[in-house]
């Protein structure tokens, strides 16, 4: 190991070495900080990461992100109502802005109650170490052990069997970074509070749940941070799980996200990822299509300006036959902003009459603006119906015009149409308040970002 | 009310207008007749503000405002209006919701008080009957996937609910079947006050037979070669525009 990689990867083994791996989980976590030394962070050379710049990330200094108090209420603006939820500040349990389900099993992964759970014994951390993927060249992922290793707290939602959670689970995971994190070279942070947070949603056979993750910072001004998420999903036979991943981080953070999926005979997965917040923000998603019939579906949007960069890289995996998969992720970028979409599909030999659909939209709003688009078709079945679309464009004149012409001015049919083409994700939103929520960020980000837009 | 002189323009350094007269005063009805590729179009697009034509020469004067400073919205607050040719397909905006936005628009510009969603209904339902647009429509992104006739009579429907003191009608006519003609026709007709105006450009005298206009305009390769009353597009109808020729030469 070359002593770059020494002063990138020591930080964080010292905070693993400060901590220790004792839990349920011990082992697990003890194998992750080992997979993660061997590995390393990924180089400029690494075909997945080379696009994404964790320059700014791998130089500031990691420090853990401490629990803080939160003022009275202070949750409460991020909350929907008519939904259960638990609040963690800076990663850890704030159980007094929280109001847990009933009927299900819901813990944070500190409590003690919980830390003996079979539940943990069983699923945490078996996806994320690659394990359950057999995908050749699936790799370790160094955040994603990473956040194994040096998750302080988190949740774990249990899911009886044959149980409907009539409500959304609403998981907030709030930074509130102290305010003295040095500024570097370049303005770039030279130290930053990092924190870990880790969800796991089990749901056992037929039973249904939708929960929404809700990643925010106590102050939108707060200077730069980094949120290392990961979130494992159990998607029982015949279960049917819904997932939001709201992603509204202050503007000067840095975001690295992983999430793993496991379906299950005839499960359904339905996850909508939307990205509004964030300096450097970057998704990976890998579902797994584990048993006939499974179906899963992965929306996102992705709504940047200024020198914004988002990256989603999905792996979507049918492994079994009769499976289905549809991806719709669109993007608005304005400013310098760029953003990169890599969807692998990876259809094996025996998931025969797969159905896979992938399609990335981009809508380009200034000159400067970068959208790059890689769909991976890998297929190694014969009967299946795999399609892809990519399309990188810009604001339709015409209907701008049309607009216009009708008395419209140009900033409110500018907003109109940029609505119109991300409408087709956050539609999808049926929790009305969430849906509401998405539509009032999107305005906002609009407005925010109109500046530098088109003359008229 | 409109005052064009001598209105040069090209597109992509192709000169398209060459010197284009035309007067428009309050309560008449202007008909443009014109072969295909004549300029008609270009002529009603420059007029509402396409930034695509580069206005070479001449002036544009919409009660003796300059429309050239004026931006597409501001013309249209002014009570300019386009009814389209090709109307834009615009998925994933309501057709209703866009014809609110736009009233409320304009209604913002003149000073007057915004239209709730309650009186914006009634308005626009009564409209709607007026020009016998189906209220599914209304529910329908705009003109997306309309057929041509109802692309045609949206866009009459939105000229009914926004008022407009000048309308210039770009072949609306075309694709009608001769009922939806009628319907379009009493539309306009409907519409017709002392303080507005209309240019209609159509290719047939049909639509005249509806709205009968004062003024009767032949466009030829970007000029107007000849006016006269509404006899003039019977003369076209019967003997075409080759007979114009000679008025190119001279013009
Ligand atoms: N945006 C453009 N780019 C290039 N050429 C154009 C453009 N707009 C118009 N033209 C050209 O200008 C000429 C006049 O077009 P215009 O649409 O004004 O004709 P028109 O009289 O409306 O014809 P029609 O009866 O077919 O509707 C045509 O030769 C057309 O090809
Ligand atoms: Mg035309």
């Amino acid at each position: 190991m070359t002593s770059a990689a020494d002063t990138r990867t020591g930080p964080y083994l010292e905070l693993f070495a400060g901590r220790g791996a004792g839990g349920p989980v011990g082992a697990r976590r003890q194998q992750a900080i080992e997979r993660f030394e061997a590995a390393g962070f990924p180089g400029s050379r690494d075909e997945e990461w080379r696009q994404t710049n964790l320059g700014p990330i791998l130089r500031a200094r990691p420090v853990a992100a401490s629990g803080r108090a939160l003022g009275d209420g202070g949750a409460l603006p991020f909350l929907y109502p008519d939904c259960d939820s638990m609040v963690f500040v800076n990663g850890r349990y704030a159980p007094a802005a929280s109001s847990p389900p009933e009927g299900v099993t819901a813990f944070s992964l500190a409590d003690p109650a919980g830390a003996g759970s079979e539940l943990l014994a069983e699923h945490l951390g078996a996806s994320v170490d690659g394990r359950a993927s057999c995908s050749a060249d699936a790799g370790v992922h160094p955040f994603a052990a990473l956040n194994t290793a040096l998750f302080e707290d988190g949740v774990a939602l249990g899911i009886p069997a044959g149980t409907a959670l009539e409500r959304p689970i609403q998981v907030l995971w709030l930074s509130a970074p102290s305010a003295d994190a040095a500024a570097g070279d370049n303005g770039a942070p030279a130290s930053m509070e990092v924190s870990f947070p880790r969800l796991l949603v089990v749901a056992a056979e037929n039973s249904q749940a939708s929960v929404i993750e809700t990643f925010a910072a106590a102050d939108p001004a707060a200077g730069g941070y980094f949120v290392c998420p990961a979130a494992e999903f159990v998607c029982g036979a015949g279960s049917v799980v819904r997932h939001t991943r709201l992603q509204a981080d202050a503007a000067g953070a840095f975001h690295i996200g992983f999430q793993h999926a496991r379906l299950d005979r005839a499960a359904a997965f339905d996850s909508s990822s939307l990205a509004f917040g964030g300096a450097l923000v970057r998704n990976d998603t890998v579902a797994l299509l584990d048993g006939e019939g499974a179906d899963c579906t992965l929306d996102g949007l992705y709504v940047l300006d200024g020198s914004q960069f988002t990256g989603n890289h999905m792996r979507v995996e049918h492994r079994q036959p009769h499976t289905t998969s549809h991806q719709l992720y669109k993007g608005v970028l304005d400013g310098q902003a760029r953003s990169v979409f890599n969807g692998r599909i990876y259809v094996h030999q025996a998931a025969q009459k797969t159905d896979a659909k992938q399609t990335n939209r981009n809508l380009l709003l200034s000159k400067a603006a970068l959208a790059n688009s890689n769909p991976q078709l890998e297929i190694f079945a014969d009967d299946v119906r795999c399609t892809h679309g990519s399309t990188i464009g810009r604001l339709d004149e015409d209907a701008l015009f049309y607009l216009r012409a009708r008395g419209i001015g140009f900033e409110e049919a500018h907003g109109m149409l940029v609505h119109a083409f991300a409408r087709e994700v956050t539609d999808k939103a049926t929790f009305e308040p969430l849906r509401r929520d998405l539509e009032a960020r999107l305005f906002a980000s609009l407005n925010g970002g109109r500046s530098n837009g088109q003359g008229g | 009310m409109l005052r064009v002189s001598d209105l040069h323009a090209k597109v992509e350094e192709q000169e398209i207008l060459k010197g284009v007269d035309l007067e428009v005063g309050a309560g008449e009805v202007h008909a443009v007749m014109g072969p295909n590729g004549s300029g008609k179009s270009t002529l009603a697009q420059v007029l509402a503000g396409k930034e695509d034509y580069e206005i070479t020469a001449g002036s544009l004067e919409l009660d003796g405002e300059d429309l050239q400073e004026m931006a597409p919205e501001e013309r249209a607050h002014a009570g300019l209006f386009l009814a389209f040719q090709y109307p834009v397909e615009i998925p994933g905006v309501g057709n209703s919701y866009f014809l609110k936005a736009a009233v409320n628009a304009n209604r913002k510009a003149r000073g007057e008080s915004e239209l709730d969603a309650m009186d914006f209904l009634k308005l626009l339902r009564e409209r709607a009957t007026l020009v016998d647009v189906d209220e599914a429509l209304l529910r329908r992104p705009v003109n997306d996937g309309f057929s041509g006739g109802e692309k045609k009579r949206n866009e009459i429907l939105q000229m009914a609910v926004l008022e407009p003191r000048l309308a210039v009608l770009d072949e609306t006519d075309s694709g009608l079947d001769i009922d939806a003609l009628k319907t379009v026709a009493a539309g306009v007709n409907a519409l017709r006050a002392e303080n507005r105006a209309f240019v209609v450009i159509t290719h047939y005298q049909r639509l005249l037979n509806y709205i009968v206009p004062d003024h009767v305009h032949v466009l030829l390769d970007g000029r107007i070669v000849r006016s006269g009353g509404s006899e003039l597009a019977h003369e076209l109808e019967e003997k075409g525009y080759g007979g114009f020729d000679g008025a190119r030469a001279e013009a």
